[in-house]
């Protein structure tokens, strides 16, 4: 089990209030995807993407994406921050 | 080759390379090396509508043990909908690689009509989107895979998808699967593997890579902005969102569809059934290849014309060549070629490129007409490498004699020939522009068409373009760009420390020493980006004039596609690729001077009722080589330059042969060969001791090296030494002549190294060091070097321009003003080299004047008169109007009169009036001289006299009524003059800017060009003046020339690496500038007494020959002239009655005016601009 990224860690704020801003996540790490999500286990796998963007500014963005069914029947979907190591959970 | 199929798990069967254009951010060589580091057996390239790659990959690939595959990427209008007019929503993607050779000319034919249509708009120079119809490409399926395409673009329509299904077969139709790591691919591929069962067809993974290595995957998303001409910050939605576009390794490709497994395997077994290799015959023949009776007709040809020129014809004038003897020797060396041809199977080749002239003659006839003295001179001539063949001359396609020359026939025909010889033809610019289209019409449209060319990235560019997506300020980026270095590897540097002046310095010239700023992360982005472009090519454009016609339609051979100009249309190969196809490149090009020349014997006919053949006029002129060994050449072809001159002064040519070495010894491949040194310090020493001795690097080297004094100096040198000194045969060194002169040698240069030096170790028993230093004279041609037979041609052209010149100064200069662009000097300086001639050779610039200008300049009074041509915004049709008004209807006599007859707009006659076209008509009756009247007042004048703007439909004529008279107002200063003079026609016939500026400059020890010759050699001195030619050429490691121009001559300057940094930007956009440094002046040594003498006693009509030293000024420091302007410009006028400032109040206006309108110059190496 990872522990939580601390709030500090998040990228910086936009000038305009984001709605849903990323959230630190523990996520377990399974059988080439995560395995839990915040003390959730996954059953399934719906989606997995990759960000690599923003390179030429000082806030460049690398982000692998999970979109992923929890235990519970619900979508999760989590990112794993390449720059900084630590997972956030995204969405309501 | 190693392909087996269990040799790798994967083979990428989708990818794209820089020939996409902004799609694709490596070259297919570079490609095709990651493929094979990273363990890849075979690759497809799947350019979008394009195969302009397929050439390099297919050589490339051998050498990295990869087996090319080929294919393209091409738009579809696979879904058309009534609702979707312009079927852009319908159109889709379509990954299509060739199986067989049936396969090829497929690809070919659907790439071709994909982009038949794109020049149809109006705007041609714009070329549209490409695309095909479904239809067409089903109905090219056979020897062609069908994928369904990209993840984005491809077909998932199941009508589509069934048509393709019934066109291709369910053996070669595959469902396309990709995963570039989106949001949605999952889904995607499970639905696309769902239609591929429901078709009954397979499915195949692909990886759509864009870059060849991490290190473009940056570029790649800044292309596709720049594609959609959008900021990186905005075109979000458009690319690709990470960088999963990179070639990886074929297991990890695997591992990426580890849900497909079958969707993997499959690309192994496709990739086995895709045989096709480029390198094979591709059907090409020539015209004339396949007649029998060839052999035959060329020998009658040449038999005939041998006799004509060689034999001892009746009534005949007798020339030394005319012997029995020299028919003896002709008549062997014509066998000789003859029997190499025949074996080559080339006389086919030949009897083309006879017919080709003929055509040419015709096209001559007609440009020229019949009864014009042009029609004496031959309508082109030949350059390169056919020049040195005796069966092209006597062809007519070469002027020079091989014979009287003693050119090898080596480069040209060797029995070991691997691809067919070039022929090069130049052509005056006007009979080749209605050439083109005529072999077009001659060899028929689907079998004529013109070789490509691909302009590549370089910095400016780059930074331009680049600069603009990184959303950087776009005023900064223009300074950056003009600023920046148009060669060497430095752009990073040239960019941080460019970006880091221009954010600390407000823009001023003189303000570049602030303090350096941090570079902000997109300045260093833009650095990187620049310098991973560079080299790319950036879109498809035509060849100057490299021409392919073959006998079977070309569009089974390679894709044609129209080209920018009406009636043209060009192969999608460029000339290596079309070399490695074994294409026959016939290049037509249009040179300059050859128009010239001739515009000039046309001047001189009508002013002096003289025909001149310029073939017959005499080659020894002693005043002629005065004029060159004074570097007296402004103008000349090729030996006008300014490092042209100042090796004139120092190699001191004597005749023809020195020529053909002094057009050759000038260019980067001598220079960066270390020969140009040598050869002079040589020639000097045998000057001086005709009995100095030469040394030579090896004794082997000494037949072929003779004439250079052991330099390699021409492109067949290096042939001669690879076969004299390391046992190549000829068709061994013509390899390495053919390595050299590729776009990127790269590691074909290598390989030839090797056998270079163990040839030379085993061939001649040289040291491998010894060995070395040879291969690096040779491997300094890598740049660029001329064929012998090349500089003859030019030498000769050389001579025949300096003769024209010398002894026709008027007429040559008048054609050079016509024949704009060429030549390294501005029109404004050719007129200020003639005004400032010695008072005997001075020819008179007359001013624009429309009582006495034709359009075009013409000689009058033994001077030239500017023609109207030359001001800015005047139509060519209402010049011709307004010159064909006065010749009917008689002079213009006032202002008024001129509105109402010469039927020009308002800004035409606004703008004669201000180039001072019309001084002589204002105020009639005024009582200052005509030079001094005033164009304020013809422009006041002239506005009472025009209406405004063309009234409803028609336009309404000026009334012939008097304006009133202007009122007083305050007449041009002569800067105010000169700044009118530029700004409307880029040329001033009057007062050098200098001999204003010198009367009010407060500099100590400020030299005129013509002091320079006799102050102190060594001394400090300054210098000011128009800045002519700024240079930093590759070869001088980071030192800059600098040409001034005064009042009196020109002026060279040598700025050092460390004073070009401090003062950059002045010194690359400054028009006026102030230079202080040392005197450095060389005469040349030589001529010992005995030799003078007899010098002198040759041209016994002439004074002993003055030699001229060679002078530079080794700049320590720069600056703005304008600095130094005395305060208190405002100054009375000399004229009683009128308040006339020579200056403007402020001196800073003087660079601001000037920098505005400064004539533009030679600037690097990239033609002349502002």
């Amino acid at each position: 089990m990872e522990p939580p990224c601390p709030a500090h860690a998040l990228p910086a704020a936009a000038p305009a209030r984001a709605l849903n801003p990323p959230r630190p996540a523990r996520v377990l790490w399974g059988e080439g995807r995560p395995a839990q999500v915040n003390g959730e286990a996954v059953s399934g796998l719906r989606e997995s993407w990759l960000v690599e963007d923003r390179w030429w500014t000082a806030e460049p963005l690398r982000r692998r994406y999970w979109e992923l069914v929890g235990e519970a029947g619900r979508n999760l979907v989590v990112f794993h921050d390449l720059c900084s190591g630590c997972w956030f959970v995204q969405g309501p | 080759m190693v392909d087996s199929p269990s040799s790798a798990p994967y083979v990428e069967l989708h990818c794209h390379s820089a020939y996409s254009f902004l799609d694709g951010a490596s070259l297919p060589e570079e490609l095709v090396r990651a493929a094979g580091d990273l363990g890849h057996t075979a690759l497809a390239l799947t350019d979008h509508n394009s195969v302009s790659g397929s050439m390099e990959l297919a050589q490339a690939a051998a050498d990295h043990g990869v087996r090319a595959i080929h294919g393209a990427e091409i738009d579809v209008l696979a879904c058309p909908a009534a609702e979707d007019p312009t079927g852009r929503e319908g159109r889709r993607h379509l990954t299509l690689l060739v199986s067989d050779e049936r396969g090829w000319r497929n690809l070919c034919r659907i790439i071709t009509l994909a982009h038949a249509h794109t020049r149809e708009l109006s705007a041609r120079r714009e070329a549209s989107e490409p695309w095909v119809d479904l239809q067409s490409v089903t109905g090219h399926a056979e020897g062609l895979v069908c994928l369904t395409g990209c993840a984005r673009w491809g077909v998932r329509e199941e009508p589509a998808a069934g048509r393709l299904l019934a066109a291709f077969g369910p053996e070669n139709l595959y469902v396309e699967l990709q995963r570039p790591y989106t949001r949605g691919d999952r889904a995607r591929n499970r639905a696309l593997a769902a239609l591929a069962r429901r078709l009954g067809v397979r499915c195949v993974a692909s990886g759509d890579v864009h870059a060849h290595a991490h290190e473009r995957a940056e570029l790649q998303d800044a292309f596709v902005a720049l594609r959609h001409h959008a900021t990186l910050d905005a075109s979000e939605p458009l690319r690709r969102g990470n960088h999963s576009h990179v070639m990886s390794t074929p297991r990890a490709m695997a591992s990426r569809f580890a849900d497909h497994p079958e969707a993997v395997r499959e690309t192994v077994l496709l990739a086995e059934r895709l045989r096709f290799d480029l390198g094979r015959d591709l059907g090409y023949r020539y015209p004339g290849a396949e007649d029998g009776q060839a052999s035959r007709r060329l020998g009658e040809l040449c038999g005939a014309r041998l006799v004509e020129r060689y034999g001892p014809g009746p009534g005949r004038s007798s020339s030394p060549e005319r012997s029995p003897a020299a028919l003896a020797q002709a008549r062997a060396r014509l066998e000789e070629e003859l029997a190499v041809i025949g074996r080559l199977g080339l006389a086919g080749f030949f009897l083309l490129h006879h017919d080709m002239l003929q055509l040419a003659r015709e096209v001559a006839l007609e440009v020229r007409g019949p009864d014009s003295v042009r029609a004496m001179l031959a309508p082109g001539r030949g350059r390169g490498s056919s020049v040195s063949s005796l069966v092209c001359y006597l062809t007519g396609l070469s002027h020079i004699d091989p014979i009287a020359g003693g050119l090898a026939l080596g480069r040209f025909l060797h029995e070991d020939l691997h691809g067919l010889p070039d022929i090069d033809l130049d052509f005056p610019r006007d009979i080749r522009e209605r050439l083109i289209p005529r072999v077009h019409e001659r060899y028929g449209h689907d079998r004529a068409a013109l070789v490509a060319a691909f302009p590549t990235f370089r910095s400016r560019g780059a930074i331009r373009e680049l600069g603009k997506v990184l959303g950087l300020p776009a005023g900064e980026i223009e300074r950056l760009a003009r600023g920046a270095d148009s060669y060497g590897p430095s752009y990073e540097r040239d960019i941080a420390g460019m970006a880091e002046r221009t954010r600390a310095g407000g823009g001023q010239p003189g303000a570049e020493e602030g303090p350096p700023a941090r570079a902000s992360e997109r300045w260093r982005w833009l650095a990187r980006l620049v310098e991973q472009a560079y080299g790319l090519p950036r879109h498809l454009s035509q060849h100057p004039g490299g021409m392919i016609v073959s006998t079977r339609p070309l569009i089974d051979c390679c894709p044609v596609v129209p080209a920018a100009m009406e009636g043209r249309q060009m192969v999608q190969w460029d000339k290596d690729s079309c070399a490695d196809a074994g294409f026959l490149k016939i290049d037509l090009l249009g040179l300059g001077m050859l128009s010239a020349v001739e515009r000039c014997v046309e001047e001189i006919a009508r002013v002096r009722g003289e025909r001149i053949d310029l073939s017959r006029i005499p080659f020894d002129d002693p005043t002629t080589f005065r004029a060159i060994r004074a570097a007296d050449t402004v103008g000349v072809f090729q030996i006008e330059s300014r490092a042209q001159m100042q090796s004139l002064l120092r190699t001191r040519p004597m005749n023809l042969e020195d020529l053909t070495i002094q057009v050759a010894i000038v260019r980067p491949g001598p220079i960066q060969g270390g020969a140009i040194n040598p050869y002079i310090e040589r020639r000097s020493r045998l000057r001086e001791d005709p009995s100095f001795q030469i040394p030579y690097e090896h004794p082997a080297l000494e037949p072929v090296l003779r004439e250079t004094l052991g330099t390699i100096i021409f492109q067949d040198q290096v042939m001669q030494v690879a076969e004299a000194f390391a046992g190549f045969s000829p068709g061994e060194a013509d390899g390495l002549r053919r390595a050299m002169s590729r776009k990127r040698p790269g590691e074909m240069l290598v390989r030839q190294r090797e056998r270079f030096i163990e040839g030379a170790m085993r061939h001649c028993g040289a040291q491998r060091q010894s060995a070395e230093r040879v291969w690096k004279m040779v491997e300094g041609f890598a740049g660029f070097g001329f064929p012998k037979a090349h500089s003859a041609a030019f030498g000769l052209l050389a001579y025949q321009s300096t003769w024209l010149r010398v002894h026709y100064g008027p007429e040559f200069l008048c054609s050079l003003l016509n024949e704009q662009p060429m030549g390294f000097y501005a029109p404004d300086s050719l007129v200020h080299e003639a005004q400032s001639k010695s008072p005997d050779a001075r020819i008179p610039v007359l001013p624009l004047d429309v009582n006495a200008s034709e359009v075009q300049c013409t000689v009058q009074d033994a001077g030239v008169r500017l023609g109207l041509a030359y001001v800015k915004e005047v139509p060519a049709a209402e010049a011709q109007a307004l010159v064909a008004e006065r010749l009917s209807g008689g002079p213009y006599r006032s202002l008024g009169d001129l509105a109402s007859r010469a039927g020009a707009r308002r800004l035409t006659l606004e703008q004669l009036a201000w180039s001072g076209a019309c001084d002589s008509l204002i105020g009639a009756g005024a009582d200052r001289p005509v030079g001094e009247r005033d164009r304020r007042s013809a422009l006041w004048q002239l506005g009472l006299a025009v209406p405004a703007r063309a009234e409803g439909q028609g336009t309404q004529l000026a009334l012939a009524l008097e304006p009133a008279q202007a009122p007083a107002l305050r007449p041009l200063s002569r800067w105010e003059k000169l700044i009118a003079d530029y700004s409307t026609s880029g040329v001033t016939p009057g007062d050098h800017a200098m001999a204003i500026l010198r009367p009010r400059l407060t500099v100590s020890r400020l030299a005129t060009s013509a002091q320079l010759a006799r102050l102190p050699s060594g001394g400090e001195v300054a210098v000011a003046g128009l800045v002519i030619a700024r240079q930093r050429p590759g070869t001088a490691n980071g030192t800059m020339f600098l040409l001034f121009e005064d009042e009196f001559g020109t002026i060279n300057l040598i700025v050092p690496e460390a004073v070009y940094e401090r003062h950059r930007n002045l010194a690359r956009t400054e028009p006026l500038l102030l230079a202080r440094g040392r005197l450095e002046r060389h005469r040349e040594r030589g001529l010992t007494d005995a030799r003078r003498a007899r010098e002198a006693r040759r041209d016994s009509q002439q004074a002993p020959e003055e030699v001229r030293p060679v002078i530079n000024v080794l700049v320590r420091e720069l600056a703005p002239l304008e600095r130094y302007l005395a305060g208190g410009l405002e100054q009375p006028g000399q004229r009683e009655g009128a308040e006339v400032a020579e200056l403007p109040g402020q001196a800073a206006e003087v660079g601001s005016s000037m920098r505005a309108v400064a004539p533009p110059i030679q600037s690097f190496a990239s033609g002349r601009r502002r």
